[in-house]
């Protein structure tokens, strides 16, 4: 499977009629790269317009402004069964009429493959989803992982130039959505195909995709990988949707090529930073729970108020000059544990401080 | 990405094109709403036009009220339009709380016998729609067996109000009884249970609980029954007597009296009621529902077992079954009988003088009607896809006209096919095609109404992921969404057929030399008062629709198909 293709959208918008006259927009000019074989995924809460960019790629929906490629071609016109794009739908849509081989081999019929080919092919996908001797059950007698990877399998088969997944997982529950996770990840890496995969799930898209597109109220928030989106976020919304964030009030105190010092509680932290504020400007900073230690010596003076135990972490609220902190200590047996009302400092990793801009809401 | 431009406002009109873009772009799908479009237009609107335009201009084509003034100045007429509305009133009435009474003891209660209310649904669907009246005639009549046999009365006159609305009330009451069971059997018992843990007794938990939850039901079978009621053309001309009521008249005015502008100026106050009361059926009642469609009962309903409620409502349930399944059995009976009211004896007489004379009419029956069921199944669920799951302009007039020939009594546009078809561009009158056509759009509604539920059920994204695999609309629509409805679309067929074999109301506008009808036949035989005649030909009705329904149930049970219940 050689023909990944590029999908390039450009300054796409979806407006739809509301009620009493109120325009809802979906998606608002938003312009994309996505390069062949890349799994890209767009992130975001429910009501984002993420859906609504799969489904026009699909076809399934027509963009009010802007266009859509994939490969060379301008595919606005086309109706979904003319585009080279095959995906997985969070319901799995298995045809229930069918059992699972013609599930399958439905695509592969309609372009008139020969009956050799056909079972070929889904044999061979049969193999790579890990379903083989399954062919003549009918869909509800598969468990959901088992629907699920059908659904993959119908998609994989026609070796589409774009494989699109609208929210693929979110019917299964907790541990086989991580199983499944890894297995998409797995075949989508051996086959080499360009995949868009929208998700609102956090831990999904750190751990499938090359990029992650973080959206927000029909805008683009973020484009980044996951490392980059998670230690540093573009904007307020983008730190405080992936992980927990603290969002502290700081100074800027000097600012040049490559560094930045900024005072958060009356200290001075430096940390790299790739722009250059004016000195005294106010920002904000973002400090991940997992990047502040608590301690009996520190930088900073904080109380507890709070103190829960998780298991694999000790969860503290501490209050810094009337600043609320979340602090998170992993492996809380070998460390001492603050209960609430006492007395604690703080330190605060450097490396894993982040600078933010704007303050923007 | 700070380059958040405002979308500028567009006109709504540009969404909408947004959306008409997918089907424009789309030939197949295009294509068919046209023709979709075409063919409701030209077979409902047109002749409905027809008979607005007659009874509007006169033939010089100058627009006049003048045959409204003549024909509702005559007394008779008032009369006959308040017979309709008073007759629909006490009908509707009666027969929603007979239907809700039936519907209570099936979903409730705990007593025997309880297939026999199934039994009671359906035999007003598969025989005459004037069967009853024949009955009612054969036991209460001049030469009744209960009025002259048994009573000794003579000259025992069954004939006007008394006995129509009897007959009408038993003949519609279960269309009120299937839309109130499907109601009651929806209601959450942990409803009641609720009310009951809070005080209430039991009386007071049906007042301020079940009764409130089926109002709009009630509500909407009371604008059933009088939609049925007022429509009715069969029971008024075989047992109304004196007693005229509209839908008959219109079609005395016209046939009878060779008026037709007079006609059509009855015909179109009476589509105004039915229209009337269908469009408050189906925006103002019809939304009202408090029973939600989809929602299932968290659990399997404790049926009532006390005494009293069986008493009250067990038994006379029972009993009206009883006596209706005899009327109905008197059919078959009077078909072997030598002479209703005179003579008892045994005979085939009626039957060797149908093999004779009149073999013809039960052909043609059959084979328009056979003719008329795969056009009208796959009609009815090509439209029922098109409402269901496609937006476009005009989407909402297809939906209400459609639906609309369900409320559009027979007579009316039984007399506007005369008069759309009668002159170019289409000549049908008198031919086979006009009353294929008047089957196929006189059935479709259920059809329509039947897949439109099932489809509501279905995931649509089915039918996206066949399209998305490279499937188009034609091919989307054969290979999954068909095989989807199948019930619902056999359901459709198996109505079409039954509801042609016994449709009399339209048709006896159409019906010539050339092509005549069974119903037609079985009313002119009792109106000449050959009534063993008359019984037998219904006999052989009931005995044709039975036995294609069963086969056909048969094959589709072979090939997994259950056939969903069938409503009036």
């Amino acid at each position: 499977m050689t023909k990944a293709k590029k999908v390039t959208i450009k300054n796409l918008s979806k407006i739809y009629p509301g009620q009493n006259g109120k325009q809802v927009i979906a998606v608002n000019h938003v312009s994309l790269d996505i390069n062949p074989g890349e799994l890209v995924t767009l992130l975001g809460p429910s009501g984002c317009g993420k859906t609504t960019i799969l489904r026009m790629v699909a076809g399934f929906e027509i963009p009010t402004h802007g266009d859509i490629y994939i490969g060379e071609d301008r595919v606005n016109s086309l109706t979904p069964d003319k585009r080279d794009t095959a995906m997985v739908f969070q319901s799995y849509a298995l045809f229930p009429h069918l059992n699972i081989y013609d599930n399958i081999a439905y695509g592969l019929k309609i372009k008139k493959f020969s009956k050799e080919e056909i079972k070929n092919k889904v044999n061979a996908i049969l193999e790579l989803v890990g379903l083989t001797g399954m062919e003549n059950r009918a869909p509800n007698q598969l468990s959901g992982g088992q629907q699920q990877r059908v659904a993959l399998a119908r998609a994989l088969v026609m070796e589409p130039g774009v494989l699109l997944f609208d929210e693929p997982l979110s019917n299964l529950d907790a541990k086989l959505r991580v199983y499944m996770r890894n297995e998409i990840h797995k075949i989508q890496r051996k086959v080499g195909i360009t995949s868009i995969y929208v998700t609102h799930d956090q831990s999904e898209a750190m751990s499938l995709s090359d990029r992650v597109i973080i959206m927000h109220a029909g805008n683009i928030e973020q484009i980044g990988t996951p490392h980059e989106i998670y230690m540093k976020p573009a904007s307020e919304f983008v730190a405080d949707f992936i992980g927990i964030a603290n969002i502290v009030p700081a100074t800027v105190v000097e600012s040049k090529q490559g560094a930045i010092t900024v005072k958060i509680f009356g200290k001075d932290f430096s940390t790299d930073y790739d722009k250059e504020l004016a000195v005294g400007q106010n920002c904000k900073a973002v400090l991940r729970p997992e990047a502040v230690q608590i301690g009996v010596t520190g930088e900073v003076e904080a109380k507890v108020t709070s103190s829960i135990f998780m298991g694999e972490s000790q969860d503290y609220v501490v209050d810094v000059g009337g600043t609320k902190l979340q602090v998170k200590e992993y492996n809380p047996g070998s460390k001492q544990v603050f209960a609430a009302g006492e007395t604690a400092f703080l330190t605060l990793d450097k490396r894993a401080l982040h600078v933010l801009q704007s303050a923007k809401a | 990405m700070d380059d958040k431009r405002a979308v500028k406002r567009e006109s709504t009109l540009a969404l909408k094109w947004d959306e008409m873009q997918k089907i424009i772009r789309d030939p197949i799908l295009l294509g068919t709403i046209i023709l979709v479009i075409i063919a409701l237009f030209l077979f409902i609107v047109w002749p409905l036009y027809a008979v607005l335009a007659q009874s509007f201009f006169t033939d010089q084509g100058i627009p006049t009220l003048q045959y409204y003034k003549e024909t509702l100045s005559h007394s008779e007429n008032i009369t006959v339009l308040a017979n309709t509305i008073g007759l629909g009133l006490f009908v509707s009435f009666f027969a929603t709380a007979i239907g809700f009474l039936f519907a209570y003891a099936q979903a409730f209660l705990k007593i025997p016998f309880k297939k026999a209310f199934n039994i009671v649904s359906i035999l007003p669907i598969v025989s005459p729609p004037f069967a009853l009246a024949m009955s009612f005639i054969m036991l209460f009549g001049q030469q009744g067996f209960v009025s002259k046999v048994i009573l000794g009365i003579k000259n025992a006159n069954v004939y006007g109000f008394a006995g129509l609305a009897t007959v009408q009330i038993l003949t519609f009451f279960p269309v009120a009884y299937l839309v109130l069971t499907g109601l009651l059997r929806q209601i959450d018992p942990s409803l009641e249970e609720a009310a009951r843990n809070l005080g209430a007794s039991r009386w007071q938990t049906f007042r301020t609980v079940l009764l409130p939850l089926i109002t709009p039901g009630i509500a909407n079978s009371f604008l059933l029954v009088f939609i049925q009621t007022v429509a009715d053309f069969g029971n008024p001309m075989v047992i109304g007597g004196n007693f005229n009521t509209m839908a008959a008249q219109v079609y005395l005015q016209a046939m009878g009296n060779y008026d037709i502008k007079g006609g059509t100026a009855l015909a179109t106050v009476l589509l105004t009621i039915s229209i009337l009361m269908f469009v408050l059926q189906k925006y103002w009642v019809g939304n009202k529902s408090y029973v939600t469609l989809t929602g299932k009962p968290s659990r399997v309903r404790e049926l009532v077992n006390d005494k009293a409620s069986l008493v009250i409502i067990g038994i006379p349930c029972l009993l009206i079954s009883l006596f209706i399944i005899v009327l109905y059995g008197l059919i078959p009976l009077g078909s072997f009988v030598n002479l209703w009211g005179i003579d008892y004896t045994f005979t085939l007489r009626h039957y060797k003088y149908i093999w004779e004379l009149g073999v013809k009419p039960i052909m043609d029956t059959t084979e328009l009607s056979l003719i008329a069921m795969p056009i009208t199944g796959v009609l009815g669920m090509i439209i029922a896809f098109l409402i269901v799951r496609k937006k476009f302009v005009g989407r909402g007039v297809i939906e209400f006209t459609s639906l609309l020939s369900l409320a559009i009594p027979g007579t009316v546009i039984g007399m506007g096919y005369v008069l759309a078809y009668n002159e170019p561009p289409l000549v049908l009158t008198g031919t086979g095609i006009i009353i294929v056509l008047s089957f196929i759009f006189r059935s479709m509604p259920v059809g329509i109404r039947a897949g439109v539920a099932s489809l509501q059920q279905i995931d649509p994204a089915i039918e996206e992921a066949a399209q998305d695999l490279g499937a188009n609309s034609f091919k989307v629509f054969h290979s999954v969404t068909i095989p989807l409805i199948k019930s619902a679309f056999f359901s459709g067929l198996i109505y079409s057929f039954v509801r042609s074999m016994t449709a009399v109301s339209a048709v006896i506008f159409l019906v010539s030399a050339n092509v005549n009808l069974l119903t037609v036949a079985i009313m002119s035989h009792v109106d000449a008062g050959r009534l063993g005649v008359a019984a037998a030909y219904s006999t052989v009705l009931i005995a044709i629709v039975l036995v294609v329904v069963g086969i056909l149930t048969l094959l589709l049970s072979r090939i997994g198909v259950k056939v969903s219940d069938m409503q009036g």
